[in-house]
């Protein structure tokens, strides 16, 4: 017995570095929002009752638009960055050895950091960027205001061409570790078969991809839902992403609304955890017998 | 279909794999090229499927290949497709031929009735012994009736007590569907079971392509026949101590003539030219050594009563 809490204890303490700073900052820091959520430890004595913000919160229709919209965005630049990656990722490993070698270009965007990925979209797609520039120059669009008004048109295109940019070399990434281990005669042996290119790509090939792109999904969708970035940079105010409601909830009004910033982020976390939980068990479900290899 | 293939040479990297190979494949007959690993049996097989292309030679097809009737390749770890079950293993080449379902089902069943795999229908590949994974990768090339199958080591992974069934397997299999087949293994006992002729595949040649009763006992050369199990090499001065092995009328040579174990008959005589060196008890038969002056012979002969010591005549019998 003690040379098992002998053990445990070594492993604790060599543990320790990893564990304490997952403790304090992370346990603490979500246990500090949770608690400034119902008004305790906030900077100013909360006069209301513990659920008053999060009362505030759920009626008003400003926070469900954002939410919606946040949802929105983070989906389809998850969807568009997997598939993209996905694509990518299988071009570039039936590329010739020497050619995919060339083709590590494609890590370049992982290097750079969120907000110089957002400042390149707005560079290419503004009514005054290059592509409308180059449109100009081709006599395709005589002012800048025929060219469409592609980032802030309302439906956060310029958030997800940002995303899908910044993402998808992260995608090719996760899906590129899995293909160098997938055995090629699988695609011989369904060619010999008579399958065409796209039935091997969906049948043999993709499910092969999928453990990948579900985790490259949750990771990009969570982020995408949670970002303060890149919206900052190419986000659009109404209806707002979540992340900017909160940022400006907790810096640009009273203090006394802090609650509210942080009730906001609680419910946020929660809906992470909630949507790994219930992703994770879907795709379990549909997979089941796949996980069995 | 029948298949010809025709002086087929391949190097890598200036490292000549096979050279000069040429052999002829007729309709429902089947073919096992043997040799040992890394003499470039499967570079062969590759070739004849279309995923490699010789260097020089090429592969003659009796009717143009399509891919209504194509040459399939069962490799030697079976490649089932892991994400789908064994049902849609086998049915995965009409599901791309855009057969309907009913058809599908209907030969499928059918389909794995004969090949023993009805309970396994819905089993995933990770769950089947390895004689299962082999018969749903056979089962799945026979389905669509191909003009060609070939089998990469097909005894490779299977236990030692089911390479033999598993050989007659394949010959049953091959006579009911009538697929022209070529098998390449270094299982020399299953090969000889199921094939009507085996190429023998040395030193980056075919060194003989024949009958295996041919191959076994009438091996071109001293190399093939010690590849294919142990053989006794005797001298021209010895000929005459074996009863009946000399034709009076053939000249006479320098060659050693060559004898399997098998081959050669014991009687116990006094008078005999050899002595029972050494005796070995190998199950369903002995292995005698009998020495005559300093040479000695393997002897297989399934009488077990003579005595180490005792004085033989040894007789070489035709097969």
């Amino acid at each position: 017995m003690s040379w098992t809490n002998n053990r445990a204890g070594r492993l604790v303490s060599g543990l320790a570095p990893l564990l304490l700073p997952y403790l304090v900052l992370f346990c603490g820091g979500i246990m500090l929002t949770i608690c400034q959520s119902f008004g305790v430890f906030t900077p100013l004595p909360h006069a209301g009752a513990a659920l008053d913000a999060y009362a505030k919160i759920l009626t008003d229709p400003a926070f469900f638009s954002s939410f919606g919209f946040s949802l929105g965005v983070a989906m389809v630049s998850a969807f568009c960055t997997m598939a993209a990656g996905t694509f990518l990722a299988y071009q570039v490993w039936q590329l010739p050895a020497k050619l995919a070698t060339a083709a590590l270009i494609y890590k370049i965007p992982l290097i750079l950091p969120h907000i110089s990925v957002a400042f390149v979209v707005l560079v290419f797609w503004s009514p005054s960027g290059i592509v409308a520039s180059i449109a100009h120059s081709l006599g395709i669009i005589q002012t800048m205001q025929d060219f469409p008004n592609i980032l802030y048109s309302g439906w956060g295109l310029g958030m997800v061409l940002a995303y899908t940019l910044k993402g998808t070399p992260f995608a090719m990434l996760l899906v590129l570790a899995l293909l160098v281990r997938f055995d090629v005669r699988q695609i011989q042996t369904a060619a010999m078969l008579g399958a065409s290119g796209v039935r091997i790509f969906f049948s043999i090939v993709l499910p092969r991809m999928a453990p990948a792109m579900h985790t490259s999904f949750i990771i990009l969708f969570l982020y995408g839902f949670g970002a303060f970035d890149i919206p900052f940079v190419l986000g659009e105010s109404r209806p707002g992403m979540l992340s900017i409601h909160v940022y400006n909830l907790y810096f640009k009004h009273d203090l006394a609304r802090r609650p509210e910033a942080m009730a906001i982020l609680t419910m946020m976390f929660f809906f992470a955890v909630i949507f790994i939980i219930a992703y994770s068990k879907t795709v379990q479900r549909l997979e089941n017998g796949v996980r069995k290899l | 279909m029948d298949l010809a293939v025709r002086s087929v040479s391949k190097r890598y990297k200036n490292h000549t794999i096979i050279e000069d190979i040429s052999f002829d494949v007729g309709p429902r007959e089947l073919v096992s090229i043997v040799g040992p690993s890394g003499v470039g049996k499967t570079t062969l097989l590759k070739i004849i499927a279309c995923l490699d292309t010789p260097d020089t030679g090429r592969v003659i097809y009796s009717e143009p290949l399509s891919k209504k009737h194509p040459v399939i390749i069962v490799f030697q770890d079976y490649v089932l497709f892991p994400s789908m079950t064994v049902k849609d293993n086998v049915g995965f080449g009409l599901k791309a031929r855009h057969m309907k379902k009913k058809q599908i089902t209907e030969q499928v069943d059918r389909m794995l009735v004969y090949f023993q795999l009805t309970r396994q229908a819905e089993q995933y590949p990770a769950q089947l012994s390895a004689g299962q994974k082999q018969r749903v990768a056979i089962a799945r090339a026979m389905i669509v009736n191909p003009a060609v199958l070939l089998l990469d080591e097909p005894f490779a992974n299977l236990d030692r007590n089911l390479k033999m069934e598993t050989a007659r397997f394949i010959r049953s299999t091959q006579q009911e569907f009538g697929i022209p087949t070529i098998s390449v293994t270094h299982d020399l006992e299953e090969a000889f079971a199921m094939s009507d002729r085996i190429g023998i595949l040395l030193d980056k040649r075919l060194q003989q392509f024949d009958t295996p009763r041919q191959v076994y006992f009438n091996s071109v050369s001293r190399k093939v026949a010690q590849f294919l199990g142990p053989v006794n090499l005797i001298p021209e001065q010895h000929l005459s101590l074996f009863q009946g092995s000399r034709d009076p009328a053939a000249p006479a040579s320098d060659k050693p003539v060559m004898a399997r174990p098998e081959n050669l008959v014991m009687t116990e005589d006094a008078n005999g030219s050899g002595r029972i060196a050494d005796k070995t008890f190998a199950g369903h038969y002995t292995v005698y050594s009998v020495a005559i002056e300093s040479h000695a012979y393997t002897v297989y002969s399934q009488d077990d009563r003579f005595a180490v010591g005792a004085q033989v005549n040894l007789q070489i019998t035709p097969y």
